[in-house]
């Protein structure tokens, strides 16, 4: 399992990373998307896998899942769709002040 | 008991922001008395806290009173005191000059900038790593919406590019400290500073990745050579008040650099100690070089400067880098002086540009302004502050830090490269300024249109420079209170060399360190 | 503190003297005289002192620590330089009174001298040499600002800047020389320093030491080959000239070479970089000096030559050459600065300054040509004027190593240089006054105003004293120097105009009658040196240099900066990369750890599958756009699964929630944009892009696997354990995120504002124009809004709002909480704007939504501020139960209200975001169907 989750988080890198070094703001924006998923991934996985031990307090359990990774994780979820909802409308903005949607604002026809 | 002056520094921009945001409707007046009132608070609580640590003591904050490592501290210790001071005071200049209009070029301005100054506060005094992301979030969110403040074109695209470098930056971050986390399994920085000491060696390789890392994320925040490209177009096409308050944003990445590796990878890491000796320096050199060779090249004043800004980046950071007391204690007292000038430099090329009409910033034969001999002296002023000449800040700050130098294996190029560039500065400066003021004609011989929309008369006029006259002078009491300053900035860089004394006072002493 | 009021009164006097003049200009030349005269009458006090041997240091603490003071120093050669620079000064303010006309501003031009004679004088008393260094680079500043005087001209610019840049890059040196200087000793105090020559010279780093200050003076004092700047400096006005390029700041190098002489000199090293660099200057300048036409230039140069003779004399070493030096910077800053004002006056009186024109001025101006003699003659070394004297000595002085291999070059040379001194000198006098008639002057020449004459006639006067009856004149002054120099016993010296026949003399007369054979060979001279050319002009190289350096600059700029995200992006990357890799090499621990693994089971590794594909879809297919969205929703959604099934139900529900937003964003953002993205950048570039990704992916990959096959213990088992008691919840996650580290969340939901804020801030003023036609190019559908998805959503609002608030209470024991409800709650009400269009929706919500956030923030910052009612830090929590009839025993935490927070905050944020950007296509879209119908 262990193996499986790293690749995962290793192809979102690397997908989230080529798009981000794309000239056009849109799949720019992509990458950046893919890029938060595989860092929030990677934040939850640091507590190691648990199944099933969903870390609310129940009578009768014992182990539970490391909770802290989970609050990181949730507070970068809330960050990042911060940042990316800026990012979009940045996007917007600049294909309408630049008048294409190229990341230099270059024009190439 | 703990005071609440350790975190009153945060929470008062937070609440005047909150306010101002609620009486968004209020006249623009009202919004700009509540926001230079806040300034002027934060001032206030900034000398207090200052004076509260400046005998050695370290305060402590466990919010939510949970105690450390479990909560969050903050941890107010000489070091953040100072930024605090510094962020206040230039702050409070860029606001004043904020208030003659540029606030009123968009939306929202005053409750923006108060956030900024959350986030910066906040990111001086955290002592939690994660936490410390999420005010870099702050700062970082707050100071794009400000870049773009006023719009236009250029701002778009320069924004454009910070935001997206950043954004990576921040993936960054949370990558290491992930990483951190999933070896150490801590966040609070004190008891990192103790997990890190004690890693076994099987895990050591990890978490010099993760201290790597970390320092890529901070490289970027301070611009630092390969990774300034977002810095010259991002501050030479903000408005200048925002410009100006940008000059404390390179630092907060400096201020990262100097506490990470001092407090988490020091001298006490072990095998993970002095994790970026070996990049900090040259790196530092690099920058300082080609930021010169940026402001020698320049055709426009504020690119110039914002060239300047890097090369100051660059020198801040070869004091940090030659990691000792003496050299960090330069840099500390270099830290606000390349604040405060290269604000009051931002300032000045604007109150410049708008007096010359169409040839606004360029280096080129432009139409005499008015009042055209005060800011001649003025540029002089400030130039021979920016150049490191004798005998303003700028002067005693490369003094301190070559002096500091001189036991260095690597000085003839610390000295080399130092002495060397101060020579491209004071070409380039004397060479833009001669360009703007000697050449200028009177406007009558002049075609060049010049310009109406600036104030007439001494005193309205004054009031324009008002924040600049303020900078100038802090950088006038850095010369004349050397001596105690450099007192304080060593007693400081001490501090952070014996991080036992900070790790005692947050998990107390009874911490195995 | 007297000495301090000496060197101070100037710069006090500048700021007065620039005030003053407002008054008129006249003002500001007397205060400036009366500001000198302070100045001097402040010195005489502690003359007899120094006369009695003694030296004075006064000194205020400054940096201690550092061991920087402000100190200053008054022994013999500070007190000879102090008498020069104050008496000379007050000469040249007289002069300059006359000199400058109407036009120019005075207060400038006095407060511009009073700022140099106020550096000139910190130089010559500075005790501490850090110090020595700050005035060192005031006089370069300052002098900038004299030669740039007149603004309007460009050579005055030019000359300033270079002036600027040799002498202002030399203090750079210099400082690089006094650190050194100052570790070498320990301490930056010349009373030291002149005492431990020895520990100096026997030091590793004496010999870069000496090169960096040899720089400094050589630089200030336009040695070979940086001399080429003080030509260029006589676009100064001529009284600027007289005062710096004769008298004070050029003579600031050699005066550094005589201060630092007991310290530094003594070694092979001093000997031959001081004197063959000096030998070299007086010959060079001495040779090209006879060949200029403007006189100004002449004058420079022989400046330049004389001053490669004062450093030559300290080059040589011996104590008797030392006192020689000293001499002939006393009589050298007499005789020239007359001549630079005649120079002055001449060209006051004439309007031009070329030899080639300027002829027979005898008959116009006798009494300066009288004057003009003098000082020439005393500048060639002709007996009975004080300028033979010195070089008398100077002759002497380069006789002592004659018997060694190549020891007859000195003297040699130096008769050589002689020659041309009496060649040069002649020129200007026959030239100029006499040699036939003038050819067409600007303006006829007739004698200037009395008093413009009186500085020239009181240094003549000096000339021919100090001349015939040196032992009365010059010798106490010079003794007391000299012993200040050498700071010990004086060598048997006799100032006396005849020595016998001697070899000096002979010398002497060889220098006299060369020199008038030369003179009269001129024109043959001249059309050799035609040929030569400018070969020894130096300030074309000077300049090649700038322009190479500001080629340079522009090209490296550009080649680092290109203003490109991408490049910036794939640098940062790269950089990661590399520092990645650094750090795994440490040690040899295995990549795998030694933890329990868990087994894979096929549903997980299916939807991981469908993830991934998912994932490589998006890319392969980021062209389509809409596409790529689906593609992306799908990964969102697999992200969802996976922290399902690692037993994080909160993380899946807000990652649901978000996901929908996001989605929604972007579908608003991509029906604006351009629906395809054109691929542009070459396979090349793709390749190398995604090289680099997969790169990092494997880092990521093997970082991943590295951390999770290793054991750790963290700090999560208090949290497990404190939750309920401590926290009053048994959702850890909330707690944590509500309690332990509320912090965090305040922070966060600021964020969320701030983006809310950011894009309100942004879309202002925007004027969007979407295009009307998808990526077919089929039209969008006009229709507004489907009926049955209206009444739908209608109905589906109440039962929304419910269950978030249900969420939003259960949060802190559930999964759930403030942050899944908001999103839950914006969703639906985004849906109204969906279904049933904004106008409707504002009419029934009319809400502005900045009061919301802001309530938002407000609510959970006060809850964070009660505690400190209760004398607890911020954030401090507290709970209690209480029994609510039908629902039954309920707890109510302090936590929900900071819950309460986070909702309004995001509900408000989202609802800004989304409500605004929907209602600016509104507009746009109306735009299309409006030209649709046209």
């Amino acid at each position: 399992m262990e193996a499986l989750i790293s690749l995962i988080i290793g192809v979102l890198t690397t997908c989230g990373i080529y798009l981000t070094l794309r000239g056009r703001t849109f799949p720019v924006v992509l990458g950046l998307t893919f890029l938060s998923y595989a860092v929030n991934l990677f934040l939850l996985v640091m507590g190691r896998l648990t199944i099933a031990r969903p870390p609310v307090i129940t009578p009768g359990m014992t182990e539970y899942a490391d909770p802290l990774p989970q609050a990181l994780v949730l507070t970068a979820i809330v960050i990042s769709f911060a940042m990316t909802a800026f990012v979009i409308v940045l996007s917007l903005k600049a294909h309408l002040e630049l008048g294409n949607d190229h990341v230099d604002g270059k024009h190439k026809p | 008991m703990m005071s609440h002056i350790v975190i009153a520094p945060v929470i008062l921009p937070l609440l005047f922001g909150i306010v101002l945001l609620l009486l968004q409707k209020q006249p623009l007046l009202f919004q700009r008395v509540l926001s230079i009132t806040s300034v002027v608070a934060q001032v206030v609580l900034a000398v207090g806290l200052l004076h509260r640590v400046s005998n050695g003591e370290i305060l402590v904050y466990a919010l939510g009173n949970w105690s450390p490592p479990f909560g969050i501290v903050l941890v107010a210790d000489r070091l953040a005191a100072w930024m605090l001071i510094i962020t206040a005071l230039l702050s409070l200049c860029a606001l004043l000059y904020a208030v003659r209009g540029t606030d009123a070029e968009g939306s929202h301005f005053h409750v923006l900038f108060q956030l900024q100054l959350f986030g910066l506060n906040g990111a001086f005094l955290t002592g939690d790593l994660f936490n410390l992301f999420v005010f870099f979030e702050i700062l970082l969110l707050a100071s794009y919406s400000l870049l773009l403040h006023g719009g236009g074109r250029l701002r778009t695209k320069a924004g454009l590019h910070f935001v997206v470098i950043n954004l990576v930056g921040s993936t960054l971050f949370l990558f290491a400290v992930g990483t951190l986390y999933g070896i150490l399994g801590t966040l609070n920085m004190a008891d990192l500073a103790v997990k890190v000491a004690a890693t076994p060696l099987e895990q050591v390789a990890l978490v010099r990745v993760a201290g790597l890392l970390l320092f890529a994320v901070f490289a970027l925040k301070a611009a630092l050579l390969p990774l300034y490209l977002w810095l010259p177009a991002a501050y030479a096409h903000t408005t200048a008040p925002v410009a100006a308050l940008f000059a404390i944003m390179t630092k907060v990445g400096a201020y990262s650099i100097l506490r990470v590796y001092t407090l988490i990878f020091g001298e006490q890491a072990g095998p993970a100690a002095d994790l970026i000796e070996a990049w900090l320096l040259p790196l530092a050199l690099t920058t300082l070089v080609a930021g010169m060779l940026g402001a020698v090249a320049s055709i426009r004043l504020r690119q110039q400067i914002a060239y300047l800004v890097m090369a100051s980046v660059g020198s801040l950071l070869v004091a940090f880098g030659l990691n000792t007391s003496v050299g960090i204690a330069a840099g500390l007292y270099y830290l606000p002086h390349s604040t405060f000038a290269v604000a009051a430099f931002f300032l000045l090329a604007d109150s410049i540009a708008k007096r010359r009409g169409e040839m606004n910033d360029k280096f080129d034969l432009g139409p005499t302004m008015a009042y055209q001999r005060l800011f001649g002296v003025l540029f002089f002023i400030v130039a021979v502050l920016v150049a490191g000449l004798p005998p303003l800040s700028g002067f005693v700050g490369k003094f301190l830090i070559l002096q500091a130098a001189l036991t260095h294996p690597a000085l003839p190029w610390i000295l080399g490269i130092v002495l060397i560039t101060s020579l491209f500065a004071l070409i380039a400066l004397a060479r833009s300024g001669s360009l703007m003021f000697y050449r200028a004609e009177p406007p009558q011989v002049s075609k060049l249109t010049t310009v109406t929309n600036t104030p007439v008369g001494l005193m309205p006029v004054m009031g324009e420079l008002l924040s600049i006259i303020v900078l100038l002078s802090l950088c006038l009491i850095l010369v004349v209170w050397a001596g105690p300053i450099t007192d304080f900035t060593l007693a400081t860089a001490d501090q952070l060399l014996q991080p036992d004394t900070y790790v005692h006072a947050v998990l107390g002493s009874g911490a195995k360190y | 503190m007297t000495l301090f009021l000496v060197a101070l009164t100037p710069f006090f006097g500048s700021i007065f003297v620039a005030c003053v003049s407002r008054l008129g200009r006249l003002h500001a030349a007397w205060m400036a005289g009366v500001v000198t005269f302070i100045a001097l009458s402040c010195l005489f006090p502690l003359m007899l002192d120094t006369f009695a041997g003694h030296t004075l240091v006064q000194r205020l603490s400054w940096i201690p620590r550092l061991g920087l003071d402000i100190a200053f120093r008054l022994d013999g050669l500070g007190l000879l330089f102090a008498l020069l620079i104050l008496g000379i000064g007050l000469l040249i303010i007289l002069y300059a009174r006359y000199y400058l006309s109407e036009r120019d501003d005075m207060g400038r031009f006095y407060a511009y001298l009073l700022l140099f004679m106020g550096s000139m004088l910190g130089v010559a008393l500075s005790e501490n040499i850090i110090q020595l260094l700050i005035f060192w680079e005031l006089t370069s500043l300052s002098s900038f600002l004299l030669i740039s005087y007149w603004q309007h001209r460009h050579e005055s610019r030019s000359g300033a800047r270079m002036a600027l840049a040799v002498t202002g890059g030399g203090g750079l040196a210099l400082l690089g020389g006094f650190l050194l200087l100052g570790d070498i000793v320990g301490s930056y105090d010349l009373s030291v320093i002149l005492e431990s020559g020895d520990i100096i010279r026997a030091h590793p780093l004496y010999l870069p030491m000496l090169i960096l200050v040899l720089l400094g003076a050589f630089t200030k004092s336009a040695q070979f080959p940086f001399h080429f700047w003080l030509p260029n400096a006589m676009a100064a006005p001529t009284p600027v000239s007289a005062y710096l390029h004769s008298a004070t700041m050029v003579k600031a190098g050699v005066f550094l070479l005589a201060r630092l002489f007991p310290a530094l000199s003594g070694t092979p090293e001093w000997f031959w970089l001081v004197s063959m660099t000096g030998l070299t200057t007086l010959l060079v300048a001495a040779y090209i000096a006879f060949f200029k036409h403007d006189l100004k230039g002449l004058l420079a140069y022989s400046t330049i030559s004389h001053l490669g003779l004062i450093t030559l004399l300290f080059g040589i070493g011996t104590p008797l050459a030392a006192v020689a030096g000293v001499f002939h910077i006393i009589n050298h800053a007499i005789f020239k600065a007359s001549l630079f004002m005649a120079a002055g006056i001449i060209d006051h009186e004439t309007g031009t300054r070329d030899m080639r024109r300027l002829s027979g001025l005898w008959n116009f101006l006798p009494h300066t040509t009288l004057l003009a003699m003098v000082a020439a003659a005393s500048m060639a070394g002709v007996p009975l004027f004080n300028g033979f004297l010195s070089k008398e000595m100077f002759f002497a002085e380069t006789l002592h190593d004659i018997n060694l291999p190549w020891g007859w070059l000195l003297p040699v040379a130096a008769t050589l240089a002689g020659v041309f001194a009496v060649a040069y000198s002649l020129r200007f006098i026959h030239t100029v006054f006499f040699n036939g008639a003038p050819v067409d002057l600007p303006k006829t020449p007739h004698e200037p105003p009395r008093w413009m004459k009186v500085p020239v006639e009181v240094l003549v006067a000096l000339c021919l004293l100090v001349g015939i009856f040196p032992a009365f004149t010059v010798e106490a002054i010079l003794v007391v120097a000299a012993t200040g120099l050498l700071q010990g016993p004086l060598p048997e010296h006799n100032l006396a105009i005849w020595h016998g026949f001697n070899p000096a003399l002979l010398m002497s007369v060889i220098a006299l009658v060369g020199g008038v054979l030369v003179y009269l060979s001129r024109r043959h001279l001249f059309a050799v040196h035609e040929r030569l050319g400018e070969r020894l002009e130096f300030k074309v190289l000077y300049q090649d240099l700038l322009e190479g350096l500001f080629k340079f600059a522009k090209g490296a700029t550009h080649f680092l900066d290109t203003r490109s995200l991408q490049r910036m992006l794939f640098i940062f990357i790269l950089f990661i990369l590399m520092l990645g890799t650094m750090g795994f090499q440490y040690g040899t621990a295995s990549l795998t750890g030694d933890r329990m693994l868990l087994p894979i089971d096929g549903v997980s590794l299916l939807i991981a599958l469908i993830l991934m594909i998912a994932a490589i879809g998006t890319v392969i297919l980021h062209h389509q756009r809409l596409v790529a969205l689906i593609l992306l929703g799908t990964v969102g959604l697999g992200v969802a699964l996976i922290f399902i099934k690692f037993s994080a139900p909160d993380l899946a529900l807000t990652q649901l929630s978000v996901e929908v937003v996001t989605v929604v964003l972007m579908l608003l953002a991509l029906y604006l944009l351009p629906q395809r993205s054109p691929s542009e950048s070459s396979l090349f570039l793709r390749s190398r892009d995604w090289v680099v990704a997969i790169a990092a992916g494997g880092g990521v990959t093997m970082l991943v696997w590295a951390i999770l096959t290793r054991p750790y213990e963290s700090i999560a088992d208090y949290f497990i354990t404190h939750s309920v008691p401590g926290g009053g919840g048994t959702n850890v996650v909330n707690v944590i995120l509500v309690d332990f580290r509320g912090y965090d969340t305040l922070g966060e939901i600021t964020v969320l504002a701030l983006a809310g804020l950011g894009i309100y801030a942004m879309l202002e003023h925007l004027k969007l124009s979407g295009s009307s036609h998808d990526s077919q190019n089929r039209p969008w559908d006009q229709d507004m809004h489907p009926l049955i998805m209206a009444s739908f959503a209608r109905l589906l609002l109440p039962l929304a709002l419910l269950v978030s608030i249900f969420i939003l209470l259960r949060g802190h024991n559930l999964p759930g909480g403030g942050f899944i409800a908001g999103l839950i709650t914006a969703v639906a009400l985004v849906m109204q704007y969906l279904a049933n269009g904004t106008t409707w929706t504002q009419a029934r919500l009319p809400t502005n939504m900045h009061v919301v956030i802001g309530s938002g923030l407000l609510i959970a910052l006060m809850t964070g501020l009660a505690s400190w009612i209760f004398d607890h830090p911020f954030l401090t929590s507290t709970f209690g139960h209480l029994d609510w009839p039908v629902i039954g025993e309920f707890e109510l935490a302090s936590a929900i209200a900071f819950d309460l927070g986070v909702y309004l905050v995001v509900v408000g944020a989202t609802l800004l975001i989304l409500v605004y950007l929907g209602m600016v296509h509104r507009q746009s879209h109306w735009a299309h169907v409006r030209k649709r119908i046209r």
